[in-house]
């Protein structure tokens, strides 16, 4: 069937016209600050980089606490490109999560939140601790005593909530303790659960962003002009796709991240253990809490207060109603900055002491 | 009486026969899901049975682990000699413990917890001192086992 042919085959069934048509009315507002925008389709073509190294991968894991780690190992040194995909996955997920953050914060500090796309901004939180929880997740699969050690913590400290705590917990671990068990349930969640979650809020959010458009931020209303989608802000989104490619890949090349030793449930973990960079803020917040507060236990408090501030980060769309009407709302950009700052400042004293 | 037309239309029959068998159907999937991700808990052992000679004669100033179910236990005989066997978990956060024997104690390197020889909670984030269990050693056997726990052995 020559091309033609195809085409009017398709076009005899499908109303191609029309689609062409409807994406040649999407238009973009273009504005001084419009460089926040791409974080969102950074993240997106990250997730599609992850999606496709993370298949490969799952053709030769295996989930068990005996394998695990050789089997890594294995991918590293004896497949043809295991040691590039391994490392891509690894810096895919940390520039995923890093870009997050940021695109999160763009959203917080532009109020892109506000009315009415507080769905958008309940969607894009579930997304991040989606993948949060990819990467915790991820991260044990390596089974190294580094990843027990966090895992052991972070399932721990979801114990500490009050009421659902011990849930939580067992569920997580699947057991009492982290065992193998933890590590067959972990995969299920990385490679099932998650990504299938991830591609229905992705979606959502997505959908959200089409019905709703893009948001301008309050200081540019009346300042921006409209470009179409189709082909302008494509350019550019590919744009930029290929020099974050590019990144990463020059960050798996050249920087190819380590495997501890393998995990022994019975061994103390490794003078100076940390956990991945996007938990330090929360690592050092637990540190500063004493075992015992005003008669209470200092950690019990801390994980309390930590979920109340995210409860809060939550629900700000609801909270901050000047923005809402379209008004400058100072106060909430103030807490916007409080937040960045603790973030930024606690994961950077985390990272260095 | 006989009324014209019946008090439940056809409709409404309808919609609560299937929003019904939905809302059932969805229940029981979600519950029995649930019931079966949710995992059997096993609990934590009330004793374990060791080799005297492979913990007795360790040197002083020194621990050797043992498994207590899924946790690390540790045997730590003293610079005195006085020998006594330990949970080896952190009371913060789980994470397992180690034996400095220069600074005679014990140190969490998750949070940078320290605990005593007696097993206080001295400096760092714990809360709580460290879990002593009780042992004695019965033919040949070493039992350990948590306090106020009576322990029978089956006659082999």
């Amino acid at each position: 069937m020559s091309c033609r042919r195809l085409k009017s085959w398709i076009e005899d069934r499908y109303d191609v016209d029309g689609i062409v048509e409807l994406s040649r009315h999407k238009l973009v507002p273009v504005h001084s600050r419009e460089i926040w925008y791409y974080t969102g389709g950074i993240v997106l073509f990250l997730f599609a980089v992850q999606f496709l190294t993370g298949m490969a991968l799952a053709f030769y894991y295996i989930p068990y606490f005996e394998k695990a780690h050789g089997s890594i190992i294995e991918i590293v040194t004896k497949l043809n490109m295991g040691w590039f995909f391994r490392s891509l996955h690894h810096w895919g997920a940390q520039a995923a999560i890093f870009v997050m953050f940021v695109h999160v914060f763009a959203t917080l500090l532009l109020k892109s939140y506000r009315k009415p796309r507080e769905l958008l901004w309940i969607s894009g939180f579930c997304l991040l601790v989606v993948s949060i929880f990819f990467g915790l997740s991820g991260y044990f699969l390596l089974w190294d005593e580094r990843a027990f050690a966090a895992v052991r913590v972070a399932t721990g400290g979801a114990g500490n909530l009050p009421l659902f705590g011990g849930f939580i917990k067992a569920f997580l671990r699947g057991g009492i303790d982290v065992t193998g068990e933890t590590l067959v349930r972990f995969y299920a969640f990385h490679v099932s659960v998650l990504p299938i979650l991830t591609l229905a809020i992705v979606g959502f959010h997505i959908l959200l962003v089409q019905h709703h458009g893009m948001s301008v931020p309050i200081s540019q209303t009346g300042k921006s002009k409209e470009v179409p989608f189709f082909p302008n802000i494509l350019y550019k989104d590919l744009m930029i796709w290929l020099v974050v490619l590019g990144v990463v890949v020059t960050l798996a090349t050249l920087l190819p991240p380590d495997i501890a030793k393998k995990a022994d449930p019975l061994a103390p973990p490794p003078e100076g253990v940390k956990p991945e960079w996007y938990f330090l803020f929360l690592f050092q917040t637990l540190k500063l809490f004493p075992g015992k507060l005003a008669g209470m236990n200092g950690e019990t408090i801390a994980i309390v207060l930590i979920s109340l501030a995210v409860l809060f980060f939550f629900l700000l769309p609801f909270f901050d109603r000047q923005s809402g009407r379209g008004n400058k709302s100072p106060l909430f950009t103030a807490i916007g900055i409080a937040y960045l700052l603790y973030f930024v400042v606690m994961t950077i004293v985390g990272y260095l002491t | 009486m006989k009324i014209d037309y019946s008090l439940v239309t056809r409709r409404t029959f309808l919609n609560t026969l299937l929003s019904g068998w939905l809302a059932s159907f969805a229940f029981g999937s979600f519950y029995s899901l649930y019931r079966f991700a949710f995992p059997t808990l096993g609990k934590e052992p009330d004793f374990v049975v060791l080799n005297p000679d492979d913990f007795l004669a360790i040197p002083t100033n020194s621990t050797k682990p043992f498994a207590w179910g899924g946790k690390v236990g540790l045997f730590f005989k003293k610079a005195d000699s006085r020998m006594v066997a330990l949970k080896g978990v952190c009371s913060h956060m789980e994470c397992n413990i180690t034996y400095k024997p220069e600074d005679r104690k014990f140190y969490c390197p998750c949070h940078k917890g320290w605990f005593d020889e007696e097993g206080r909670n001295v400096a760092g984030p714990p809360p709580k001192p460290l879990e002593f269990f009780d042992y004695r050693v019965e033919d040949k056997k070493l039992i350990v086992y948590r306090k106020g726990v009576k322990v029978e052995l089956p006659k082999a």
